[in-house]
């Protein structure tokens, strides 16, 4: 099980700032994403990602782990 | 009323004294952007005795602003937002110096901003305003301190903070959208937290006292009260020197100019008309100070031109031409345009002048 946070506008295609995810078999970070990106298509919405509170490149080939939470980080424009 | 013990609050703390107001006495800050971010920052800056605030903003309050930039008047709706903040300013603490800009930060006066301050505010409501500050900030070596909101939500970090991860190592893709207040919506309070977030980060920096949100974002919402930090580390893809900040955003324009309007000149010495088509293109422009390079062979001829003189660039219709002043501005021509239409619209001329 791995939570995956959501933030500003991703929050808003998401419709919950929060889901555990189940996986059995090897999950990879770009797997999650591309996942992700399937269920909730964020089209042309720019993100970073942290994984345990740590922004990493979306490319990187990370295994996740048990425990681990994912967040998709958008950049915010208001001031 | 006793000037000395206007900071009396906060030299008490063992943390700033008297040695650290003198800190922030001498300290200079520009500040981006009167909105709300900037509007809850500026206050306490000033309060706290920064020295100099800088304030960069085009806008006029608007009556819409008021619910969350609370330091306008009703009664000032239609004026200038650096003037009226700098009233405001002026009234809490008259020992600051404020130094209003009624501008537009641009790639041609942000160095030239940001060289006078030590930190550098973003306070802005735009993600392309953000790639200019951060980038203006690297090419100058000064500290940006970057707050922005979405809705109940808000994010603060410091970038190139002692040489940090900067605001392209968290955000590397440029070509982003993200919704501004006017768009999404927002309350004061969420600005309000934000902006002071951002006030307390330059505070801190001034006074060397506690953490730098360097190489961290933190992410705040206000209907949870909660908030995450998020480590980032600093990719050296996203240097940005002075040179590459000129090449990127003060790239020169071509200048177009008609032939009418230069027709005067056109037995002055000091100018000369450059005509960049191949020697078999008609028609045949004849002027005293002609010469004739085409656009192929013109940079490997570049040494034979004088970079002093006047340059009148033009080609058959004034599209090679543009390509040929660029190549100019490349080589540090001091002046050098191109002629609208060129030589099919300057033959017409020459015609008429001659009847």
């Amino acid at each position: 099980m791995i939570e995956v946070k959501y933030f500003g506008a991703v929050a808003e295609k998401t419709k919950c700032e929060f889901e555990k995810l189940s996986f059995s078999e090897e999950l990879s970070l770009q797997k999650l994403l591309q996942d992700l990106n399937g269920k909730y298509d964020f089209e042309s919405l720019t993100f970073s990602v942290a994984v345990n509170q740590k922004i990493v490149s979306k490319a990187s080939d990370y295994t996740l782990q048990t425990s681990d939470v994912v967040a998709l980080l958008p950049p915010f424009a208001g001031g | 009323m006793k000037e000395s013990s206007r900071y009396n609050r906060q030299t008490i703390l063992p943390e700033i004294g008297e040695e650290g107001q003198q800190k922030l006495l001498k300290s200079k800050v520009l500040v981006i952007g009167a909105g709300g971010l900037g509007t809850a920052i500026l206050p306490y800056l000033a309060g706290a005795g920064v020295g100099e605030i800088g304030i960069v903003d085009d806008d006029v309050i608007d009556v819409s602003n008021l619910h969350r930039q609370v330091i306008y008047k009703t009664s000032a709706v239609g004026k200038s937002k650096v003037e009226e903040a700098k009233l405001m300013i002026s009234e809490l603490n008259p020992e600051i110096k404020v130094n209003t800009f009624s501008e537009k930060l641009s790639g041609k006066n942000a160095i030239s901003l940001f060289e006078k301050y030590d930190i550098i505010v973003d306070a802005t409501d735009n993600i392309s305003i953000k790639y200019l500050i951060n980038d203006a900030c690297l090419a100058t070596d000064k500290p940006m301190v970057y707050g922005s909101i979405f809705r109940f939500q808000g994010q603060v970090s410091v970038f190139n903070y002692q040489n940090g991860p900067t605001y392209r190592c968290l955000y590397p893709d440029e070509n982003s959208n993200a919704l501004n207040c006017e768009d999404a919506g927002v309350i004061g309070i969420s600005v309000g937290i934000i902006g002071m977030f951002q006030a307390n980060e330059v505070l801190k920096m001034i006074l060397g006292i506690g953490e730098v949100l360097s190489g961290k974002i933190l992410v705040y919402n206000t209907l949870k009260n909660e908030q995450q930090k998020y480590d980032f580390d600093k990719s050296d893809a996203q240097n940005i020197s002075r040179e590459s900040f000129e090449e990127k955003y003060n790239k020169a324009e071509v200048e177009e100019i008609s032939f009418e309007s230069i027709f005067e000149e056109i037995d002055d010495d000091n100018v000369l008309f450059l005509d960049v088509r191949n020697e078999d293109e008609l028609p045949k422009i004849s002027l005293k100070n002609k010469v004739q390079i085409p656009l192929i062979n013109l940079e490997s001829e570049i040494e034979k031109l004088n970079k002093d003189q006047i340059f009148y660039v033009f080609c058959q219709s004034g599209i090679r031409s543009k390509i040929a002043v660029e190549l100019l501005q490349k080589y540090q021509f001091k002046s050098a345009k191109s002629i609208a239409g060129g030589a099919l619209t300057m033959k017409n001329i020459l015609k008429e002048e001659k009847i």
